[in-house]
């Protein structure tokens, strides 16, 4: 069939195969130019003279069953060949028409040189893209790990640090805070007193001829007693006190909002319960001296306070309680 | 969980006979190719249609990377195939890939198997110099999967993790999954490498059941020194050189495809 001189010369390939053996029954001009031929020679050829062996396959693998079962094809990117073996890329629109009782697959192939080379960009940025992309999944999942890792130390340091922390400021014969924790928290006490006007109360306690125990018994006695004496401190005390361990056999509590009574109080109690508690055969008691907070108080003149009523105890007769009663 | 073999792998039975003959597609394609030679069979067999798992309108949720990474995956199902519908003496039409599924299934379980039509059928694409021709380099399956790279819409911008967010493309995204009868372009791909990079030579001579070979004239994906191959290689085989010239004779050439079909299960 001759090609009208307007197709002929169209800006873009045309070919026409038949359906049933893809042979070539026409080209225009332009098609042949694309591809380095005159025209007589491709007259009747297979339409595989035009297609690498690659192309092939996809032509017959998508191309041709697609165009066979639903009439057209539309945007297939393929490579023809030129005559002297170069691929040329085209997008190709096919659309299978009877013409005079026999059916064709007409096509029409536009060169993508330039655009070819856009979509190799793409490609090649797809490619790095999902390279990145898997990298910084890689980094992310290291990074987590690290993290975790990071976390799990940060909670061991912590713990340690409580243990430390623990360990520093409890007495290890008694189990109760020391003397420097006792020292502390008296200071943050009359801190807040300063502050806010938080009364507090604290005593001293000490152990009746205690160097009698240590000398006839020996120091594991003397020992024994102080832990036992520490352990009846402890269940007696309130939750808010601190009970320390002040010095060889002397005890300090601090009583946060207790006032002149209730540290009277809480002294007795203690004095009451270690001369009521089995010794073991011992007679053990405590002489004991409170002291409540006032305007003026440094932690020196507090503990002096207190220091002095457990003198007056001592001096007293021993195993009672004295409050150091502020000069108005 | 049982799975429902009919449903994952699309099965249609038509027809009104009681020989059963099974259509399998080959590589990108669904069972839709078996439009034109369908008629042929309907009025006095029982035809039985199917999609491998990631073709056409199979379940894609049954896709298993590993077990299609063989074409033993696709041998099993068609086994599972033929036992779900409980198929005796069946006769398995398999085009190009297909040929070698069917093939593998038959050894794998041949029970239920009487013949093999094989259509384009290869048992290596790729040459293996100097003994064996197939027809292909390495370099020009490369070539195959770069060309499907740049036509598959969502695989140049496909990156497996994202793509699942890809807005809709309606109508083109349906016309593109018709065209290259996948709906997902890794597994095309995956199919496409499976499918040519297999090598079933060895499997040839274990075949237990009789086979047709329909070799046609000038096929670039199975040339006729594959097709003398298979021929050679295939015990009970029978070798009928067409007209139709080729790779896809069931759309160029129904009838003469029909034909040569018929009449070696009428001389069987």
């Amino acid at each position: 069939m001759e090609l009208d001189t307007q197709l002929n010369h169209a800006p873009c390939g045309y070919f026409s195969i038949t359906a049933e053996g893809l042979l070539l029954r026409s080209a225009n001009q332009t098609l042949l130019q694309m591809l380095g031929y005159e025209s007589p020679e491709l007259a009747d050829r297979h339409v595989e003279s035009i297609l690498s062996l690659a192309n092939r396959l996809f032509f017959h693998t998508y191309f041709y069953p697609y165009i066979q079962l639903y009439g057209q094809v539309k945007e297939m990117y393929l490579a023809l060949r030129t005559k002297d073996g170069r691929d040329l890329p085209v997008l190709m629109n096919g659309v299978r028409l009877e013409r005079g009782g026999e059916l064709f697959i007409d096509c029409v192939a536009l060169e993508m040189n330039k655009r070819i080379e856009h979509e190799k960009d793409i490609l090649r940025t797809k490619t790095q893209l999902e390279a990145l992309y898997q990298a910084t999944q890689e980094a992310n999942v290291r990074l987590e790990q690290l993290h975790a890792e990071y976390e799990a130390k940060q909670q061991e340091l912590l713990r340690l640090n409580a243990q430390l922390e623990a360990l520093a400021s409890t007495d290890p014969l008694t189990g109760l805070r020391n003397r420097r924790f006792f020292k502390d928290s008296l200071a943050e006490l009359l801190a807040a007193y300063a502050k806010n006007g938080q009364p507090f109360s604290m005593l001293i306690l000490d152990i009746d001829h205690f160097k009698k125990i240590n000398d006839t018994y020996g120091h594991p006695v003397g020992d024994l007693v102080l832990s036992s004496l520490a352990a009846l401190l402890r269940s007696a005390s309130g939750s808010a006190d601190i009970a320390a361990r002040y010095g060889g056999e002397e005890f300090a509590v601090l009583m946060p909002g207790a006032d002149r009574a209730s540290v009277i109080g809480a002294a007795e109690r203690y004095r009451a319960g270690v001369e009521a508690a089995s010794w073991e055969g011992l007679r053990i008691t405590i002489s004991v001296g409170a002291a409540t907070v006032s305007p003026g108080d440094t932690d020196e003149t507090l503990v002096n306070r207190a220091d002095q009523a457990l003198y007056a105890s001592k001096s007293g007769g021993r195993n009672r309680v004295t409050y150091g009663e502020t000069e108005r | 969980m049982t799975i429902d073999i009919l449903a994952r792998n699309n099965v249609k039975v038509l027809g009104r006979g009681e020989q059963p003959i099974l259509f399998a597609h080959g590589f990108g394609c669904d069972q839709d190719m078996w439009r034109y030679i369908v008629p042929g069979f309907e009025a006095d067999y029982r035809v039985v249609l199917f999609d491998h798992v990631g073709s056409g309108r199979s379940q894609i949720q049954y896709y298993d990377t590993d077990k299609y990474s063989d074409l033993r995956g696709y041998a099993q199902d068609v086994n599972e195939i033929l036992d779900a519908l409980q198929l005796e003496d069946a006769i398995f039409v398999g085009h190009s890939v297909s040929s070698m599924i069917g093939l593998l299934a038959s050894i794998r379980d041949g029970s239920r198997f009487k013949r093999i039509v094989m259509i384009g059928a290869s048992p290596r694409y790729m040459n293996d110099s100097p003994d064996y021709f197939g027809g292909f380099d390495a370099s020009e399956i490369q070539d195959l999967l770069n060309m499907m790279e740049m036509n598959f819409i969502g695989w140049a911008s496909y990156m497996a993790p994202i793509a699942m967010q890809n807005p809709d493309r309606g109508e083109l995204a349906e016309e593109l999954e018709r065209s290259f009868c996948s709906k997902d372009p890794h597994i095309a791909r995956q199919f496409a490498e499976v499918t040519f990079l297999s090598d079933c030579r060895g499997e040839l001579a274990r075949t237990p059941v009789p086979s047709l070979i329909l070799q046609c004239a000038e096929d670039s994906i199975a040339p006729i020194e594959v097709g003398n191959y298979l021929h050679e290689h295939l015990k009970n085989s029978t070798f009928r050189l067409m007209n139709a010239k080729g790779h896809y004779p069931h759309l160029s050439h129904p009838e003469e495809t029909t034909s040569l079909i018929r009449q070696y299960l009428a001389d069987a």
